[in-house]
């Protein structure tokens, strides 16, 4: 069968779409139908419905209102969070390490450009959604227009103009006291400030009501120029578009003034102050930055959109989900840490160790996987595993100095050990084998010798990393660390072991009957009492293990759901196919069931993501505190606590919003619901 | 056959454990077990003071809300008046005044923070008490800062000055959670014989917010916020008083760190001693290089580091306060820069010298 842009069409809908789809109604009849209980009949319906729609509406507009009123309000100083920046995001980083931040992202953005790339493309965004969509923005902004309160007078000295109670203007003498225009003195109760009047209100704000129009405009062209069926089947791009979109917003640092709020200190006078020049572009100073971010960002997503297909991409995934795993550790530990290698150290030290312990395991890997090696192999696994143990004992009594990295090499090198009996064979088996080896130990020597590196980032503070960096980084490092232990916790409550499945289920339940802040608490105030003397928990790892611990009892809970929707006949047919419990496990039960718990999955991560402003309390300094606590303090915004908390909900409810699109569109490709 | 394998491979595994051991011995990293027992020796044979110059940086514990006495700004870096302390310290010590490490603490943390040796020493408008001089496991160096708990009403109902704690029968008060703040006009008014509506809030922030919009007829807590709120957030349309003129509580506000550490103790003490005894013979930054030329007195000279024998007894540099004064300033300079600009003044409070009726008094150097 030939096959034209129509039937294409039709096979793609008719495949994904399992209801049927209403033909769209003409607005009006919609409204009438689903908001004013048209279509009942019974008057009474007509009357509930009808209510119902203009309690809520008029709710809503209050609540809109409001929000309004305080954001645009002139008493609202915004400037807190604007010079603020710095702090909120990032703490005390030194601006002459920024590059290090940049350097970052570029290699998020990487990771995330070619991954969107290699994303299995759905339909797009209809042209219906898209109308919807503008007519949505464009009532909220002309309703904003209307609804918000005129603004205040402002003086020319910048303070708002004042009244008395009844109406009668005042100003202020040389003095500054309040006084009326003649002079005589003013009273000191009943004042109001001056609004201006309200369709000076209205015609001020004329570009926004200009901006609603257009929207409301695009979506009336789309919804009359075409047809109700090609409203319905002509998709634009998603990504693309959202590209385009994130585009479009770092162009405006180019040729739009956002105003230059700055603090600094003068190196010489040492004389520090605040900044506000609405006349110069603080974009001068991001917008090549971010424009360098953009076309990273670009050229990552078309490099991916060129891979997708070839043959070498399933190896090419692999990579990109290694990319994703070391990323935060890369970032974190070797870019945004700055370590400070003292090479002579590392030359004597690390390098030898590494070597030692990449050519004497890769050698030990080939041996082990030997075919006909027979019992020897697992005794030697074995012994390997007993010297890991009694260099921890060792050190437990203090008998010899060892590094703490030769004590974990043994033990990576003692448990790959033990898989060796899975990969006896051919060279082309036993080579994977030495592979794993050389890469895993490689990896973790280059790790140990970086985190074990002091840091070369001069921050005035104890930790490096601060604000909205640490938010992110506690979420990143728990995610990373509790899904596994959550997938094996699951894996052993389910397990036909009765002393695992025990354990698990004593650490699930203690875990979950105990509230998040008091493991908080826990980790940060009594854990370091119970250590030995002279060694310490630092305050962001304390907090880390508490959330992975967390985090992880959760998790196995979502698993373990999972794990029983994946039907008997699935357990059985494996068996009948002669596969292990490891093969099961690996390839039949946890793919599937990892599939179903994807939703609770995102939503346990959001809920971790959100969690870490509890870190506030704990004395982390976190994003919460830099708005709840540092910046109310500072003599400039004495009590300013709104603007900034807003603020921090907002770049909250991004973040969040994004996770959840994402957890979408990752069940729409894997099907979940559908199959 | 296998026999030999297993002999290979048991060389191999011996090889490893050579070169492990060989390693060992220098152990400078991994900052767990292991390279524990150094730190260990310098805090319990050692005074803080060798820990500090070996380390060459002052961990130094602030509040970074406290407006005037430690502020965070927006490139992280600490103002204020206990920040600069925190630099006179380092100062004297090491030399260098920023060579400081701010470690901004809560209430609730501060003294862990001080235990676990997180901090040398907490500049965090901590009042000296009995009890955290002696169960906490606190000491106390003199007092930088004398604050005391006031009142603040609005004008329009009434109060001024001139007001006292009689005054506000059946008023609504209002103040933050967990401070000795809310005890104390409890225990006022009992004294009095009033009866008050007392009210409280998690942080000051809501207090002033409640304050402004009429839900509080009256806000109390230390002098020093009080006089910051009223010159940063007292309406245009309205007039706030501070009151009474004597505060209701006593809070001696200065130095503190772990006990039974008498060289470090001494180093932070004369710190804050020297800024006194400069500012009380008007050695401040400016002129202090003439004054180390040219001693004005003797008690300055060896102050300054003429001789320098008086430090160096401390296990410190003989210029160390001269270094002080220089790089932060005597008393007057630290006072003026943070507290004046927000209308705190020195003339007739505890806080001036000595000579002039106030409570700021060192013992002499010599």
């Amino acid at each position: 069968m030939e096959s034209t842009p129509l039937d294409t069409q039709t096979t793609v809908e008719s495949d994904v779409a399992t209801r049927p789809e209403e033909a769209s109604l003409p607005p009006l009849e919609w409204m009438q139908r689903n908001l004013f209980g048209g279509g009942q009949g019974s008057v009474g319906a007509v009357a509930r419905s009808t209510s119902l729609t203009v309690v809520f509406t008029l709710l809503g507009l209050f609540a809109y209102q409001q929000l309004l009123n305080f954001i645009f309000s002139e008493e609202t100083n915004w400037n807190s969070v604007r010079v603020n920046l710095r702090l909120l995001f990032t703490q005390a980083y030194p601006e002459s390490d920024y590059h290090r931040i940049w350097v970052s992202l570029g290699l998020v953005l990487v990771l995330s450009g070619v991954g969107l790339g290699l994303m299995k493309v759905g339909r797009g965004i209809s042209m219906k959604k898209i109308a919807t969509w503008c007519v949505g923005w464009g009532v909220l902004v002309v309703l904003g227009v209307f609804l918000r309160q005129p603004s205040v007078l402002v003086g020319d000295d910048g303070t708002p103009l004042l009244a008395d109670a009844d109406g009668v203007a005042l100003a202020r003498d040389g003095l500054g006291a309040l006084v009326y225009l003649d002079g005589s003195p003013a009273p000191s109760q009943g004042l109001s400030v001056v609004r201006e009047s309200y369709g000076d209100a209205i015609s001020s704000r004329s570009g926004w009501l200009l901006i609603g129009l257009v929207l409301i405009g695009i979506a009336a062209a789309i919804w009359f120029g075409f047809g109700d069926k090609r409203r319905r089947s002509t998709f634009l791009p998603a990504i693309p578009l959202s590209i385009a979109g994130i585009g479009a917003l770092i162009s405006t640092t180019w040729w739009y003034n956002w105003g230059n709020y700055t603090f600094s200190t003068d190196e010489e006078t040492g004389v520090s102050g605040f900044n506000f020049e609405p006349s110069v572009k603080v974009a001068e100073t991001t917008r090549n930055p971010w424009t360098i971010m953009f076309v990273v960002l670009v050229v990552a997503y078309v490099l991916g959109r060129r891979l997708r297909g070839r043959a070498f991409e399933q190896h090419f995934r692999g990579l990109l989900i290694l990319g994703w795993f070391l990323a935060p550790f890369v970032t974190f530990f070797a870019i945004l840490r700055g370590p400070e290698f003292d090479w002579a150290y590392v030359a004597a030290v690390d390098l030898p160790l590494w070597l030692a312990f990449g050519i004497g395991g890769a050698a030990l890997m080939w041996a082990l996987t030997k075919p006909g090696i027979g019992e020897v192999g697992r005794v030697l696994a074995v012994l390997v595993l007993a010297i890991a143990a009694f260099t921890w004992i060792a050190a437990f009594f203090g008998w010899f100095g060892m590094l703490q990295k030769v004590r974990l090499s043994f033990l990576l090198l003692g448990l790959t050990a033990l898989l060796a009996p899975n990969f006896i064979g051919e060279a082309r088996q036993r080579l994977t084998l030495v592979y794993v080896w050389t890469g895993t130990i490689t990896i973790f020597h280059v790790m140990a010798t970086i985190i074990n590196t002091p840091s070369s980032i001069e921050v005035p503070t104890e930790d490096f990393a601060g604000g909205f960096m640490v938010s992110i980084y506690v979420t990143v490092f728990t995610l990373l660390f509790s899904f596994p232990l959550g997938v094996l916790l699951a894996l052993a409550r389910t397990s036909r072991l009765p002393i695992f499945r025990l354990l698990a289920t004593v650490y699930i339940e203690a875990f979950r009957g105990v509230p998040l802040i008091t493991m908080l608490f826990f980790f940060t105030v009594f854990v370091n009492l119970f250590l030995p003397e002279g060694m310490e928990l630092a305050l962001l790892a304390a907090v880390t293990i508490a959330f992975v611990l967390f985090s992880a009892a959760y998790l196995a809970e979502n698993v373990r759901g999972g794990l029983q929707a994946v039907r008997r006949g699935q357990y059985e047919a494996s068996d009948a196919l002669g596969l292990t419990t490891v093969q099961r496990t690996g390839f039949i039960v946890l793919p599937q069931g990892l599939r179903v718990s994807i939703p609770p999955l995102v939503g346990q991560a959001i809920a971790t993501y959100k969690e870490t402003s509890l870190l506030a309390i704990v004395g982390v300094f976190d994003f919460l505190r830099m708005a709840r606590d540092i910046i109310p303090n500072q003599p400039e915004f004495l009590g300013e606590r709104k603007p900034a908390l807003l603020f921090i909900c907002v770049i909250y409810f991004v973040g969040a919003y994004a996770m959840s699109k994402y957890s979408q569109r990752l069940e729409k490709n894997l099907g979940v619901g559908e199959r | 056959m296998q026999k030999h394998l297993l002999l290979r491979l048991l060389a191999v595994l011996l090889g490893f454990t050579l070169v492990a051991s060989a390693c060992g011995d220098d152990d400078s990293d991994s900052g767990e077990a292991a390279d524990s027992e150094d730190v260990v020796e310098t805090t319990q044979d050692g005074s803080v003071l060798a820990a500090v110059v070996a380390r060459g940086e002052l961990n130094c514990g602030v509040s970074g809300a406290g407006v005037g006495f430690s502020v965070t700004q927006p490139d992280g870096s600490q103002v204020g008046f206990d920040a600069d302390y925190c630099r006179a310290t380092a100062a004297a010590i090491l030399g260098d005044a920023d060579a400081v490490n701010f470690v901004p603490l809560t209430a609730a943390e501060r003294f862990t923070a001080v235990q676990t040796g997180q901090v040398d020493v907490l500049f965090r408008n901590t009042t000296w008490t009995q009890s955290r001089d002696t169960d906490v496991g606190m000491d106390f160096g003199p007092t930088t800062y004398f604050d005391g708990q006031q009142l603040m009403g609005r004008a329009s109902d009434g109060f001024s000055g001139a007001s006292g704690v009689a005054n506000i029968d059946g008023a609504v008060v209002c103040t933050n959670a967990g401070t000795t703040t809310e005890k104390n006009i409890a225990d006022a008014a009992d004294a009095e014989g009033i009866s008050i509506d007392l009210q409280t809030f998690e942080d000051f922030n809501q207090v002033t917010d409640a304050f402004i919009n009429g839900a509080c007829d009256i806000i109390t807590t230390d002098g020093s916020a009080l006089v910051g709120r009223k010159a940063e957030q007292q309406p245009a349309d309205q007039e706030w008083a501070i009151f009474p003129a004597t505060p209701i509580s006593k809070e001696p506000l200065g130095p503190t760190y772990g006990q039974n550490d008498s060289a470090f103790a001494d180093a932070v003490n004369w710190t804050v001693y020297a800024t006194m005894i400069a500012d009380e013979n008007g050695i401040n930054e400016g002129n202090v290089d003439d004054a180390a030329a040219n001693p004005p007195t003797a008690e300055i000279g060896r102050l300054l580091g003429g001789e320098g024998e008086l430090q160096s007894a401390m296990g410190l540099s003989a210029d160390a306060f001269y270094q002080v004064i220089s790089q932060v300033g005597n008393y007057s300079d630290i006072f003026d820069r943070h507290l004046t600009p927000l209308g705190i003044t020195r003339e007739g409070s505890a806080n001036a010298q000595w000579t002039d009726g106030g409570l700021i008094y060192a013992p002499p150097a010599r």
